[in-house]
């Protein structure tokens, strides 16, 4: 898995050829004062592959570091801002919005990477978001190269762009690395993927968990199947694999939701939902 | 009757109650009544200096929730209109948190509906605040009084 699509294919070539050399073969900035300016979006992803156990740390916060995946994010937003100082011929752009999200696949030991940059400008932001998807891979790396030199950056691509002379612009599907698993272009945020639960934490416990999200294979739960697991059931198995988690997680107060709706330790959950456990609410 | 229009609204920004009155009742001449819930951060709380607050929702959630609680006043009462507006993000101690307001024809929807509203979002709305004070910072605690506010609705 995780080969480079070939280059044989050249469909997706721009018919004009590099833009940012000029008619003697010099690399040359594209001079864009005459550009209209319109609203610009880029999307781009990037994969860290792993060792299961470094993957692992890095999801249940054990590791010493501290928080590899929001110092990653930062890292990341951080880079994007200063592509124009990196890559020769970008211009410095005035970003209006960038957001990079790190999201665990356990199933295929690694971390997706996926970055959004926006902007109201003349020239696009893809570089932008490459850039921010390679340092905040870069990152990962870094933090974690102490208990896993092997780790593997891969999958580097622009998924996704709008605006400008070429409009709306998304990467055909028969060009991503892992099709099986890409359903991120309608969502990149709630990613469904076989088999899986999305679990979120929030507020007291998430920080008495240090745990956010995490994805959790159904077919690792002690019942049958996914079909008709409760969330009790999820709820055992969590403190059974994490059982400094018990005193948080087993509190009678804890909430539950099931797709974002209300839900009891009884109610039966599938592979795709997303599930949350959080303290009693206290708004208003 | 013209069926209730409802707004809900999760925001960083200061809200305008004016804003929000003109917005529910301008242009009609159906509404008799609007009844509006401001809520404020305090500085006294679990700790007597609370220097600030942070409030985290769950986002999408949170906003079905404030929906389905709105709806559900809508079937209670003869509504026109209902807003709810919750700010998250750091407040400090004087900010609005929180709008409630109600339109009907008549003043004891509004008034009741209003609570009603209050009552629901304190003890269904996926909201969490962290206050901040000289010694620290800590979550707050949900508060049985909130609990029964909301279980009076269920009498009678």
């Amino acid at each position: 898995m995780n080969q480079p699509t070939s280059a044989t294919d050249t469909s997706n070539l721009h018919p004009e050829g590099f833009t940012h050399i000029d008619a003697k073969g010099e690399a040359s900035m594209v001079d864009v004062t005459e550009k209209a300016v319109t609203a610009r979006e880029a999307v781009a992803e990037a994969y860290v592959e792993m060792q299961p156990e470094t993957l692992r740390m890095i999801i249940s916060g054990e590791h010493k570091k501290g928080d590899v995946l929001a110092v990653a994010r930062i890292a990341g937003i951080q880079a994007a801002k200063k592509t124009s100082d990196l890559i020769p011929l970008c211009h410095p752009l005035m970003l209006t919005k960038v957001k990079v999200e790190l999201i665990p696949e356990p199933s295929q030991n690694r971390i997706r990477i996926e970055t959004l940059c926006k902007l109201a400008g003349q020239t696009g932001v893809e570089m932008e978001a490459l850039t921010a998807a390679s340092v905040a891979a870069l990152t990962l790396y870094d933090m974690c190269k102490a208990v896993d030199k092997t780790m593997v950056v891969s999958g580097i691509k622009v998924l996704e762009k709008k605006g400008g002379k070429s409009g709306h612009w998304q990467l055909p599907s028969d060009s991503h690395q892992d099709a099986e698993s890409s359903t991120h272009s309608d969502a990149p945020s709630t990613q469904k993927k076989d088999g899986y639960l999305s679990l979120r934490f929030f507020a007291g416990l998430r920080e008495s968990l240090n745990c956010e999200h995490m994805e959790l294979a159904l077919i690792a739960l002690d019942t049958s199947l996914g079909e008709d697991t409760s969330l009790g059931e999820v709820k055992a198995h969590l403190i059974s694999i994490h059982p400094e988690w018990e005193s948080a997680l087993s509190a009678s107060n804890v909430l539950m939701s099931v797709n974002q709706q209300m839900a009891k330790a009884t109610t039966t959950v599938q592979a795709g939902d997303e599930v949350a456990f959080f303290p009693p609410v206290t708004g208003g | 009757m013209m069926s209730c229009r409802i707004y809900i609204k999760v925001q960083e920004a200061p809200f305008d109650l004016a804003v929000v009155n003109r917005g529910m009742t301008e242009g009609r001449t159906d509404i008799g009544a609007v009844v509006t819930f401001s809520g404020l951060v305090r500085d006294f709380n679990e700790k007597p200096d609370v220097q600030g607050l942070t409030l985290e929702h769950y986002p999408g959630m949170t906003e079905q929730a404030l929906q389905q609680i709105a709806e559900e006043a809508s079937e209670r009462w003869s509504l026109q209109a209902v807003s709810v507006i919750h700010r998250v993000g750091h407040l400090t101690p004087g900010d609005p948190i929180v709008l409630v307001a109600v339109a009907s024809a008549h003043r004891q929807a509004a008034f009741d509906s209003c609570a009603f509203i209050m009552d629901f979002l304190k003890t269904r709305a996926p909201f969490w605040k962290k206050e901040n004070t000289r010694e620290g910072d800590y979550w707050v605690s949900a508060r049985t009084s909130d609990e029964d506010a909301a279980q009076r609705w269920h009498k009678g």
